[in-house]
């Protein structure tokens, strides 16, 4: 792409407003049935002033109330600001004092932060106080474009050609100097006032159509000093170039009246950005309902509707009042046995109403419950023990190295004095492990007040009520659960139990989901894709809830098909096990899963977030940084880990209470929506360049033969970057498709840099005890190719060349290479490439470009261009 | 407003079907230029446009918001036209739609074997060369922006015979196949040329229209006679008004037909469905 953009990019226009004038001879009139200040004589003025014109046209607008403007609009090359005045007051103009633009020059192309859509760019002009001169508002610009996209060097177009800051101490310090580069924003700059001819008023429009992408011009007419900027609209949407105007703005007041501030602490926002930030990352409403504990909610429940059924395990139902009695005798017998409040004890018990019992009594007894799943390794059964101090562990498990053992049966007790204190709803209701991308797992410690807050935030909206039927699907030491098991028995629901080997069998769940008429389903999108692949229009849920892990909106197409939107709502919750398991909220629809949507919406009533960068500061949307959580569902911290909380929990910048630091990366959008963008530390370099697993899946996900898919990056040899490789697995739909087709069709798409050098089929992705993806289990990859050496040349060929490029590529791809073996099914790569550019020269060999390896990407194939290519001196 | 900015040209815009599509487009938020011969022509048995029609369309135009370029102009003359269209783009820059609406119907009203050379050739240099002049003037520019769309009024004479209207019948067969030929030209250049075939249109009064009036004379009927027999012969049992052709005209020229091109969009009360 290359300039200029648009016909009219390359003019410019005035106004002089007059009362009577007489028309010059050249000049086109135009009676005007209306007055000045009519609106259709605003939108007459409005079309003329886009108007492109090869030379100079002057257009005299003639108002019904006597008032007229004249309109002068020209190539910015034939006239500059001054000589068009002139040519509009009658003076004869001269040509342009400087040269015009001629040299082309490269267009960036939209960046991220741009959010740019199909929509027109439209023009924003604001008042501005000091002008500065041109040099001010280039460091203004290039310190801006930094702040919104560190990892490139900004390019400033102008009319005399391209500049750019290079960094330096200070703003002050900051100079710019000439660059070359693609071109995203631009300054037009020209703060002269020429002298009035009789005119009331003057508007001056820079250019009519953008000249680069983003346009920046700094001028003066009769309303002052203005800025304009005008925008592409497939680069920078409206309300992303407004948002970066008032940033631009406020950067060069600092540029102007603190030049000494250094460049990391130039501020992007001031106060009113600022809140105007904030209040995006808030909720709409407010959350409603006051803290109290745990038993205490259940205890309002119990009473209100103690013969309904609470939990069904097998069949079996047990009501409220029996849950309530049963869970005080259990927790007379957890305090008999030494138990205090405060106390964290163990729970390690397969999910069944028995656990909910424990967990209740736990909770009763004034404890914290720590929950173990029974299907983990001993050692990390051991580990969590042992990092949570547990004295006493209800399980059926033989023995857990360092607590004592005690199996439900043992506990229940009924004292003569039966009243059980009450809990402070500021103690710690459980400690769940989370294992995270690094370290060993780590005990998130949750009060009963974030619970009790996340029931709040989300009764009314869902409706939840006696009628719902919850399904209880995964494991306690997955927090999740807590959702599934508090959401349901706080709200008066009934939870049904799916036994370990239900959950993992698909057909049995629909079968499950359809015989205990389940009204609300919380899944893992990996579990859920699961439940797609069997027939599921008998189920009736009026509910569905995605949470654990990124979800991507297209699969629920086939869902949508049969339970349509007014049938059955889909909601994705973005959620953190440190911000008590939900933070966000998004009602999905068919369109926006057909649109793919990455928004995971709003934050919850009492939660709220912020999008910052790596120093902590606040980012406007459109910009991708870490998400922060802070408000009522925030963790009070790691047990025992005094270090990684302070480094994880901080404080946060508006409120000064606690926020939690997630390390995922996301970024608002202008209508405080939430885009998830995947782990900070899933963003991987591959051979310099940044890429995002996730955005590789999602083009695998586009594939229709494609189910699911899960994208890991591999590096062989860890001393050698070039050995890095994205390998990609897919679950193919039933008999269709093959990997290699896959891996073509990915390759229309994605850049070279991005594209999987293997592409491994499997029946199903492995999945941990939680639901989410197991990447500890994805097999290695599939073979690279087939190789066909040995197979005899079909065509006699130059033996000598063949020979000593098949022992290159040998050599440098590490793996057998044949005559007619794709360099890129070989895992060949740019970098490769030039490392058998390089051994081709030491050899006095002619080299081959990459373009030519792109062309013929086989031994035959470059002996065969070396062949034809005329000897090099 | 769905031409709004938008450039165009209309020709025969004095009176009649012209004016209504000027007034239409205008409405629409469009900027016009309007040609006409503002003289009679030697050889067509009734009054063509006058410089006052026309100014009068221009000031309705003016009114309903638009920017207006009065150009006289006669069809039959490659240079004039060249003039009104290098005067258009000079006021406007460019032009984003021409209308070829100017035609005359006589004379008419004989068997083909009557019809003398003279006659022969201003029917066809008025109705179908016209059009291509105009075409020829605007095309290259419009393939250059690669953007633009060229309407031409053609007829249901365009698409079926009518007794003693050979001239007439033949030209706007004519312009269908050149409304074809040039829509393969710029497809390429997404520049779309389309055709509209009115059906009988009633002489509106405040558009000044006479077609109607000037065929019957041709044919030596009563108007009341010659309306009857029409609305009779139009399925919908009226006839269509100088509107209904214009909100074709519009369609055609705004970019919700940006896919239409070559077709032939028939505003005839279903005449030619049968």
């Amino acid at each position: 792409m290359s300039g200029p953009l648009l016909p009219a990019a390359h003019c410019h226009a005035l106004r002089l407003r007059f009362r009577g004038l007489t028309a010059r001879p050249g000049q086109w009139v135009e009676d005007v049935p209306v007055p000045a200040a009519d609106p259709l004589a605003e939108r007459r003025r409005a079309v003329e002033l886009a108007r492109p014109a090869d030379r100079p046209r002057e257009v005299l607008l003639r108002y019904a109330d006597g008032l007229c403007d004249l309109i002068v609009v020209a190539p910015r090359g034939h006239l500059g600001r001054t000589a068009l005045h002139r040519q509009a007051v009658g003076v004869s103009a001269r040509s342009r004092e400087t040269a015009p633009p001629t040299e082309p020059f490269p267009l960036a192309p939209p960046p991220a932060w741009g959010l740019g859509d199909d929509g027109p760019g439209t023009a924003h002009t604001v008042p501005l106080e000091h002008a500065g001169d041109e040099a001010s508002w280039i460091v203004a610009l290039a310190v801006t474009l930094r702040r919104y996209d560190p990892d490139t060097t900004p390019v400033i177009g102008t009319d005399r050609g391209s500049l750019t800051v290079e960094l330096a101490a200070s703003l002050g310090e900051s100079k710019p100097v000439t660059a070359s580069g693609a071109v995203l924003a631009g300054l037009l700059f020209d703060d002269s006032a020429p002298s009035a001819g009789g005119e009331t008023e003057t508007e001056y429009v820079p250019c009519l159509e953008p000249v680069f992408p983003l346009t920046v011009s700094v001028h003066r007419d009769s309303g002052g000093l203005r800025l304009r900027c005008v925008h592409l609209g497939g680069h920078v949407s409206t309300e992303i170039a407004a948002q970066f105007v008032r940033h631009l703005v406020h950067v060069h007041r600092q540029v102007l009246h603190r030049p000494e501030t250094p460049l990391g602490d130039v501020e992007l926002l001031d106060a009113l950005e600022t809140a105007r930030v904030v209040a995006l990352g808030h909720s709409p409403s407010p959350l409603a309902g006051g803290p109290v504990s745990v038993p205490e909610a259940f205890a309002r429940i119990a009473s209100a509707t103690p013969d309904r059924v609470a939990v069904t395990d097998s069949g079996v139902g047990l009501t409220y009042r029996e849950l309530d009695e049963r869970s005080d005798r259990l927790a007379h017998g957890l305090r008999a046995r030494g138990v205090a409040a405060g106390d964290r004890v163990g729970v390690c018990l397969e999910r069944s109403a028995e656990l909910v019992l424990t967990l209740l009594a736990v909770l009763k007894a004034g404890a914290t419950y720590v929950p173990v799943d029974p299907a983990y390794p001993a050692d990390r059964i051991a580990h969590t023990a042992q990092d949570a101090g547990l004295g006493l562990m209800v399980t059926r498990l033989p023995g857990v190295a360092g607590c004592t053992p005690v199996t439900p049966d043992e506990l229940p007790y009924a004292p003569a004095e039966s009243t059980l204190p009450p809990t402070d709803p500021d103690a710690l209701a459980y400690v769940i492990y989370t294992s995270g991308s690094t370290g060993r797992p780590k005990g998130v410690e949750v009060p009963h007040r974030n619970v009790i807050a996340l029931i709040d935030a989300t009764r009314d909206e869902y409706g939840f009520g006696a009628a719902d039927v919850w399904t209880w699907f995964h494991s306690s030491a997955f927090d999740f659960s807590v959702w599934e098991i508090w959401g349901c028995l706080l709200t008066g629901g009934r939870l049904v139990v799916v036994p370990y080997c239900v959950s993992r069998e698909p057909d049995r769940f629909r079968d499950l989901l359809v015989a205990e008429r389940v009204t609300v389903l919380s899944q893992t999108p990996s579990a859920f894709a699961q439940l797609l692949d069997v027939d599921h229009a008998r189920i009736g849920v009026r509910l569905v809830v995605f949470g654990g892990e990124p979800l991507d909106a297209r699969m629920l197409l086939p869902w949508l098909d049969q339970h349509p939107e007014s049938v059955c709502r889909p909601v994705n919750m973005f959620g953190i096990t440190e911000t008590t398991v939900h933070v966000t909220q998004q009602t999905l629809t068919r369109k926006l899963a057909l649109a793919a949507t990455r928004s995971v919406g709003r934050p919850l009533p009492g939660w709220h977030l912020y999008v910052t960068d790596p120093a902590g500061r606040l980012l406007p949307p459109g910009i991708a940084g870490e998400i922060c959580v802070g408000g009522a569902g925030v963790a009070r911290g790691y047990l025992g880990r005094r270090d990684l909380t302070a480094q994880r929990f901080t404080a946060d910048p508006v409120t000064g209470a606690t926020m939690y630091r997630s390390g995922d990366l996301g970024r608002l959008r202008p209508d405080g929506h939430l885009e998830h963008l995947g782990r900070i530390d899933n963003q991987v370099k591959v051979r310099g360049f940044r890429i995002e697993l996730d955005e590789i899946r999602s083009v695998l996900l586009e594939d229709p033969d494609v189910r699911a898919a899960a994208v890991v990056v591999r590096q062989d040899d860890p001393t050698d970057t070039a050995t890095t490789r994205i390998d990609a697995y897919v679950v193919l739909a039933d008999g269709h498709g093959d990997p290699g087709t896959v891996r073509r069709r990915a390759a229309d798409i994605l850049p070279e840099h991005m594209l999987p050098a293997t592409v491994t089929p499997l029946d199903s992705l492995p999945l941990t005890a939680n639901g989410k993806l197991d990447r500890t289990k994805l097999p290695a990859p599939t073979a690279r190719h087939q190789p066909t050496r040995g197979i005899a040349p079909a065509d006699p060929v130059d033996d000598d060349l063949t020979d000593t490029l098949t022992r290159i590529w040998t050599e440098v791809l590490g793996v057998p290479v044949g005559p007619d073996d794709d360099f890129f099914e070989l895992g060949g790569n740019s970098l490769y490439a030039v490392r058998i550019a390089a051994a081709l020269r030491a050899r006095g060999l002619p080299s081959v470009r990459l373009r030519e390896l792109y062309r013929n990407p086989t031994v035959r194939g470059t002996v065969a261009s070396l062949g034809t290519a005329s000897p090099s001196p | 407003m769905r031409l709004h900015g938008k450039s165009v040209l209309v020709t025969g815009a004095a009176r009649g079907l012209g004016r209504a599509i000027a007034l239409a487009c205008a409405a629409e938020g469009a900027d016009l230029t309007l040609l006409d011969i503002c003289a009679d022509l030697p050889g067509v048995p009734y009054p063509l446009g006058r410089p006052g029609q026309l100014e009068h369309t221009a000031a309705l135009c003016r009114e309903a918001g638009a920017a207006v370029l009065a150009a006289p102009a006669d069809i039959r003359d490659l240079r004039a036209v060249r003039e009104a269209v290098t005067r258009a783009r000079d006021r406007f820059g460019r032009i984003d739609v021409a209308v070829n609406n100017a035609g005359i119907a006589a004379p008419s009203g004989k068997p083909v074997h009557e019809i003398d050379e003279d006659e022969w050739s201003l029917m066809i240099d008025v109705d179908l060369s016209g059009a291509w002049r105009v075409i020829r003037e605007v095309g290259k520019d419009m393939s250059t922006r690669r953007a633009g769309s060229i309407i031409n009024v053609a007829s249901t004479a365009g698409l079926v015979g009518y007794r003693h209207f050979a001239g007439y019948v033949a030209a706007k067969h004519a312009v269908i196949g050149l409304t074809k030929a040039a829509a393969l030209d710029y497809a390429p250049t997404k520049v779309r040329v389309n055709a509209v075939c009115p059906g009988s249109v009633r002489d509106d009064p405040e558009a000044e229209g006479r077609m109607l009036a000037e065929i019957a004379r041709a044919l030596e009927v009563p108007v009341d006679e010659h309306e009857k027999t029409f609305v009779e012969a139009q399925p919908m049992n009226t006839l269509i008004e100088p509107d209904d052709v214009a909100a074709a005209v519009v369609f055609l020229a705004s970019d919700a037909s940006r896919q239409i091109t070559g077709s032939v969009l028939t505003v005839d009360g279903g005449f030619s469905a049968r």
